[in-house]
C-alpha cells in the first residue's frame, strides 16, 4: 500500500538514486510486486520503493533519509522468511541487501569469518569448505536464504540440535541503527563489555536496525558422519524413541521425524526409499570423531529397537545418506503435489511431550475437517505441522488459521513456545500472549524503544497490536526449486 | 535511608532475614557500608522490596554468593543489599528434556550435584562453584575452561525470570531449547551485573554426563612452544572440551609443577566415550611431541578436578601477594604474544605477574603480584595492559583490585558508539537508576 503523494515520491526517488544510483531503485508497481510478500504468501503489502545498496555507507544514508522523512523501512534478504517478517507493512522502503553478498574475510587461525548480510547461507560453507571448515546453522532454505535474514530470525535448522542456532555462532555485527548511525556491536573477540547487544539484535526480526557486516564462527568439519533411518508402525513409539536416544547420553547432530502423510507424499514424488505403510520414520545423524562412531551408532540402533522400530537402516554410503536426507528435505515440494496449499506451523514443546502433542495436533486438524503432515526437528521438540488445504474452497483458509492457533495454544500449554525458528513477524503477533504476560511484553517493548524509538524500522511486527494494512491471500505456494525437491522451508 | 522504609522492609521479610549495623561487615562494597542487607524468601517478597525501593529511590545491590562482587567500578551509592541465598531450590529437572529450572540463589555446586544424580550436568564451570550462585554466574556472565567447547551462559540459558526495578516480574525465553518468540531477553540479563533487574529463576539446557572425562597436561619449555602446540591442536581434528594455558608462575601457583622454570603448561580436556578420549590423548601427545613437548600426564578423578579448579580459580586465589587481576580478551592466535608482552610490562615496573588463559578462545587473565603499597604502579601496569589488549583488537577488564587502584585505573574500557543504546536500555528498564548504580560499563 502506497503512503506517499506522487510529487513526494518523485523527490524521494531522486534522493535515493543519488545514494545508490538509478538502476538500484525500484518504484514501478509491477516491479514492486515481487517484494510484496515473503515465503508466507498469506500476507501481502506493497512498498513505495525497493532499493539495492552495495555498502554499509549507502545503507546508512538510506536509513538517515528515511528517518529524516519519517518513512518506514524494512531490510530484506532472499525473502524466504515464513512469518511475514520482512513485509513493508505500512508502505515505505524495502532495503534489499542482496547486492551485499561478499565474504569479506576468513581468518582460519581464529576460526572466524566476516561476511556481508546478503551472502547466501550455503555459500559461506562453500567458501570455507576447501580448507575443511563450514558454517554450522543450516536452515532448510540454506541454498537461498541469506545470513542477514538468519540474523533477523535467529534461524535454526536440522543440525542445530547439537550445534545451536544462529545466535550461538555470531560474535559481532556492524549495524545501521534506526537513526542511520553505523556502529559495531561485539566484534571478533569474546566477552565484549556492556549489555549483550549482539544477543539482543540476533532474532529481533529486523526491528533494531540493519546488519551490514557479520562476524561468525566457522567450525572444522567433523571427521565422520553417520545417518540412520528408523521405521515405526506407531507414531507414539517413534516419539518415545526420540527421548530414549537422548536418555542414552547421545546428542545426535540431527534427529528428525517424518509422519505417514509426509512419507507417502515424498515417496509419490521422489521415491527416496521410505516404506509407504510406516506410521513414522526417524532420521538420526551422528557426527564427530571417527573413533567411537560405531559404538554410538549401535547405541542409537539399540534405542530405536527397544522402542519397537520395525526396521533400522544405516546409510551405507554417501549416496544413500543423501537419498535419506532428500526424503526429509523435499517434504514441502511433495506436499505441493497432494494439496493445492499448506500452512506450516512452527511450535516448540518439551520433547518428552511429543506423543501427547502429536495426538492433539491430529485431533485438532481432524476437528476442522483438514489434513496434516508432520515433518520436524524432533530432537529439540520443534514441530512443523503442515496443514493441507484448498484455498478455493470457501471458509477453508479461516479453518486452517483457526486450527493453527489451536495447535500453538497446545504448545504453549505444555510449556513450549509459539515459534522455534520462523519468528513472529505478522503471522503470530496475536499469539504472543499465549506465552508472554503483559509485563514480559512491556519489557520487550521498552527494549525496542531503546533501539528504535521512532518505530520506523520494520513497524507493525512481533507485538500483539494488529493494525497493519496487509492483504490476506493463500498461505503458501511452492517455489519452483521446492517442487523439484531441491530446497525446502523448514 | 528513611527508617520507616527500613522498618517496613524488615517487617516484610522478618527480622531474622534483615541485617543492620555491625552485621553488615561482609556486605561492605568498596569501602561503602549499606544501610541494610535483606534476604527475602520468595519472588513476591523481592517484588515488594523493589517496589518500595523504587518508590523511595533507594539503591539496591543484588548479592548471590559474593564471589564476583570485586568486579565493577566503585558504586556511586549503596543502600540495600538484596541477598538471594534463601532462593536456593531446584524447581524442576526433566532429564528427558535435558532442561532444569532453578532458583537464582542455588549454588552451582549444589545444582551440579542434583542434576548429576540423574546423569546430567550444566556445561558451565566457573570457579568457586560451592559459593557462586547461578544468579550471580548469570549476572556476571562467569564461565570456566569448558566454555571452549560448550560456550557460556548465553549458549545454555533458555529462560529467565527477573524482578524488574519497579517490582514487576518479567519472564524471558521459556523452557524449551529452541525458541525465537519475541526478543531474546535472557541474553540481555546475562552479564548485566544486576543493573537491569534481579534474576530470580533460570532455566538451563543440560547435557548428559560423558562416560569419560580426562585432562591432558602438557609441559613445554616456554610460551612460544605452547603457542605452536596450540596451533597444532586447534587446527587438528581433535575436539577438546577445554584448552587452558598457564605460564610458569601460574602453573606453580596451581600446584601443577614444583618450581618456576619459565616453561608453559597446557591443560586440555577431552570427554566422551573411552575410545574417543583415549585416542585424543594419544593424538595430542603425538602432535605436541613435534613441537617440543617436555612432559605430559593424563589426569582423571580428583587430580583432574583439582587441575580444572586451580585453572578456573586462578590467578588471584592461588597467587600470594596479588595486587590486581585483569581479564584480556583478544584473538586466540594472539594469546601467547599478549601474555609475553604483558609480562614484560610488569617486569619493567618491578612487579611480578602470572597468567592463565582460555587459550582456544582468546581470554587471558593476568594477576599482578607485589606492589601492594604502590597503587600508582599497579594502575600504570593495568593501563599498559589495556593498551596491549586494545592494540590486539580486544578488550580489558579489571576483575579485582583494591579501591585505591580502582580510583587510579579504569575498571572497564571506554564504551564505544553503541553505548548510547545501552544507556537507553538502562533508562527504559531502570528509569530511577536504583539497580547497582555506577558499577557497570560507562558508569551505568
Amino acid at each position: 500500500m502506497a503512503t506517499l503523494t506522487e510529487s513526494r515520491k518523485k523527490a524521494l526517488r531522486r534522493e535515493l538514486e543519488g545514494i545508490v544510483g538509478k538502476a538500484a531503485v525500484l518504484s514501478d508497481p509491477d516491479e514492486l510486486l515481487v517484494y510484496e510478500s515473503d515465503g508466507l504468501t498469506l500476507f501481502r503489502a506493497l512498498a513505495d520503493f525497493v532499493v539495492f545498496p552495495t555498502s554499509a555507507e549507502q545503507v546508512s544514508a538510506i536509513v538517515k533519509l528515511a528517518d529524516r522523512e519519517g518513512i518506514p523501512f524494512v531490510a530484506r534478504g532472499a525473502g524466504t522468511g515464513l512469518s511475514g517478517g520482512c513485509l513493508p507493512s505500512e508502505g515505505g522502503l524495502v532495503i534489499s541487501l542482496m547486492r551485499m553478498n561478499r565474504v569479506l574475510e576468513v581468518d582460519y587461525d581464529n576460526q572466524v569469518a566476516v561476511v556481508e548480510p546478503g551472502l547466501v547461507n550455503l555459500h559461506l560453507s562453500w567458501a570455507v569448505g576447501p580448507r575443511g571448515y563450514y558454517y554450522a546453522p543450516d536452515p532448510s532454505s540454506q541454498q537461498a536464504c541469506t545470513l542477514g535474514g538468519n540474523i533477523a530470525n535467529n534461524s535454526g535448522g536440522p543440525h542445530t540440535l547439537k550445534y545451536g542456532v544462529t545466535t550461538n555462532h555470531v560474535l559481532g555485527l556492524e549495524v545501521v541503527l534506526p537513526d542511520g548511525e553505523l556502529v559495531w556491536l561485539g566484534g571478533k573477540t569474546r566477552d565484549p563489555q556492556g549489555y549483550d547487544l549482539v544477543g539482543l539484535f540476533v532474532g529481533s526480526e529486523g526491528t533494531f536496525g540493519i546488519a551490514t557486516k557479520i562476524v561468525v564462527r566457522i567450525l572444522k568439519k567433523p571427521q565422520a558422519v553417520k545417518t540412520v533411518l528408523a521405521i515405526f508402525d506407531e507414531i507414539d513409539r517413534a516419539s518415545e524413541a526420540v527421548s530414549a536416544i537422548i536418555a542414552r547420553g547421545l546428542v545426535p547432530a540431527a534427529l528428525e521425524m517424518i509422519d505417514q502423510v509426509t512419507i507417502q507424499a515424498v515417496e509419490d514424488a521422489f521415491g527416496c526409499g521410505y516404506p509407504r505403510d510406516a506410521a513414522a520414520a526417524l532420521l538420526i545423524e551422528l557426527d564427530g570423531l571417527a573413533v567411537g562412531m560405531e559404538a554410538q551408532v549401535e547405541r542409537v540402533i539399540a534405542a530405536c529397537r527397544e522402542c519397537g522400530a520395525r526396521e533400522v537402516r544405516l546409510a551405507k554410503d554417501e549416496a544413500e545418506r543423501q537419498l535419506l536426507w532428500k526424503g526429509r528435505k523435499s517434504a514441502f515440494g511433495a506436499y505441493g503435489r497432494i494439496s493445492p496449499a499448506y500452512m506450516v506451523m512452527d511450535g516448540v514443546i518439551p520433547r518428552t511431550r511429543l506423543p501427547y502433542v502429536l495426538r492433539r495436533v491430529n485431533e485438532i486438524v481432524a476437528t476442522h475437517n483438514l489434513r496434516v503432515g508432520n515433518v520436524f526437528h524432533a530432537g529439540d521438540g520443534n514441530l512443523h505441522p503442515n496443514i493441507l488445504y484448498d484455498p478455493r474452497r470457501p471458509g477453508e483458509e479461516e479453518r486452517v488459521v483457526q486450527a493453527g492457533a489451536e495447535i500453538l495454544k497446545v504448545c504453549a500449554e505444555v510449556g513450549g513456545s509459539i515459534s522455534g525458528e520462523h519468528g513472529i513477524g505478522l503471522e503470530k503477533m496475536d499469539y504472543m500472549p499465549f506465552i508472554f504476560s503483559p509485563a514480559d511484553l512491556t519489557t520487550m517493548h521498552r527494549v525496542k524503544e531503546a533501539f528504535n524509538p521512532r518505530g520506523l524500522c520494520n513497524p507493525g511486527k512481533i507485538f500483539p497490536t494488529r493494525k497493519s494494512c496487509v492483504e490476506v491471500g493463500p498461505a503458501y505456494r511452492p517455489h519452483a526449486i521446492e517442487e523439484k525437491g531441491l530446497a525446502q522451508r523448514f | 535511608m528513611n527508617p520507616e522504609l527500613l522498618e517496613k522492609i524488615r517487617g516484610l521479610v522478618g527480622p531474622e532475614h534483615f541485617l543492620t549495623g555491625v552485621e553488615l561487615s561482609p556486605y561492605v562494597l568498596e569501602g561503602r557500608t549499606p544501610d541494610a542487607a535483606v534476604f527475602p524468601g520468595s519472588i513476591e517478597e523481592i517484588s515488594a522490596i523493589l517496589a518500595l525501593a523504587s518508590e523511595a529511590e533507594v539503591p539496591v545491590t543484588p548479592w548471590g554468593g559474593g564471589t564476583k562482587m570485586a568486579i565493577g567500578s566503585p558504586p556511586t551509592r549503596v543502600g540495600l543489599v538484596l541477598g538471594l541465598k534463601r532462593l536456593g531450590r531446584l524447581i524442576e529437572h526433566e532429564p528427558g528434556d535435558l532442561t532444569a529450572t532453578v532458583q537464582a540463589g542455588m549454588s552451582l555446586g549444589a545444582f551440579q550435584a542434583e542434576v548429576g544424580r540423574r546423569g546430567q550436568w550444566l556445561s558451565l564451570d566457573p570457579g568457586f562453584a560451592e559459593q557462586a550462585t547461578l544468579g550471580g554466574i548469570l549476572a556476571t556472565n562467569a564461565s570456566g575452561p569448558r566454555r571452549h567447547l560448550y560456550g557460556t551462559a548465553r549458549d545454555l540459558l533458555i529462560g529467565v525470570t527477573v524482578v524488574a526495578a519497579d517490582g514487576s516480574v518479567v519472564r524471558g525465553g521459556g523452557k524449551v531449547v529452541k525458541n525465537v518468540a519475541g526478543y531474546d531477553l535472557p541474553k540481555l540479563y546475562i552479564g548485566s551485573f544486576g543493573t537491569l533487574g534481579v534474576i530470580v529463576e533460570a532455566t538451563f539446557k543440560l547435557r548428559p554426563l560423558p562416560d569419560v572425562d580426562r585432562c591432558f597436561l602438557a609441559r613445554f619449555g616456554g610460551l612460544k612452544e605452547c603457542g605452536l602446540a596450540l596451533k597444532e591442536l586447534l587446527t587438528s581434528d581433535l575436539i577438546p572440551s577445554a584448552v587452558e594455558l598457564l605460564d610458569s608462575e601460574a602453573a606453580r601457583g596451581a600446584g601443577l609443577v614444583a618450581g618456576t622454570d619459565g616453561g608453559g603448561t597446557l591443560l586440555v580436556g577431552f570427554d566422551g566415550l573411552e575410545a574417543q578420549v583415549g585416542w585424543q590423548c594419544e593424538e595430542a601427545r603425538r602432535l605436541f611431541e613435534a613441537v617440543g613437548l617436555v612432559e605430559h600426564r593424563v589426569l582423571d578423578g580428583a587430580a583432574r578436578d583439582q587441575a580444572w579448579r586451580a585453572a578456573s580459580e586462578l590467578p588471584r586465589r592461588v597467587v600470594a601477594e596479588a595486587a590486581a587481576q585483569m581479564k584480556l580478551a583478544v584473538l586466540p592466535a594472539h594469546v601467547t604474544d599478549v601474555i609475553e608482552q604483558a609480562g614484560g610490562v610488569a617486569q619493567r615496573h618491578s612487579l611480578g605477574a602470572a597468567f592463565v588463559a582460555h587459550a582456544g578462545i582468546g581470554i587471558a587473565r593476568g594477576v599482578l603480584t607485589g606492589g601492594r603499597d604502590s597503587a600508582r604502579a599497579v594502575a600504570d601496569v593495568l593501563g599498559e595492559w589495556r593498551e596491549i589488549a586494545k592494540a590486539a583488537g580486544g578488550s580489558a577488564l579489571v576483575e579485582w583490585a583494591p579501591l585505591a587502584v580502582k580510583e587510579a585505573a579504569a575498571v572497564w574500557d571506554p564504551p564505544g558508539p553503541a553505548f548510547r543504546i545501552m544507556q537507553r536500555i538502562k533508562a527504559q528498564l531502570d528509569p530511577r537508576g536504583i539497580l547497582n548504580p555506577g558499577r557497570f560499563v560507562g558508569g551505568i
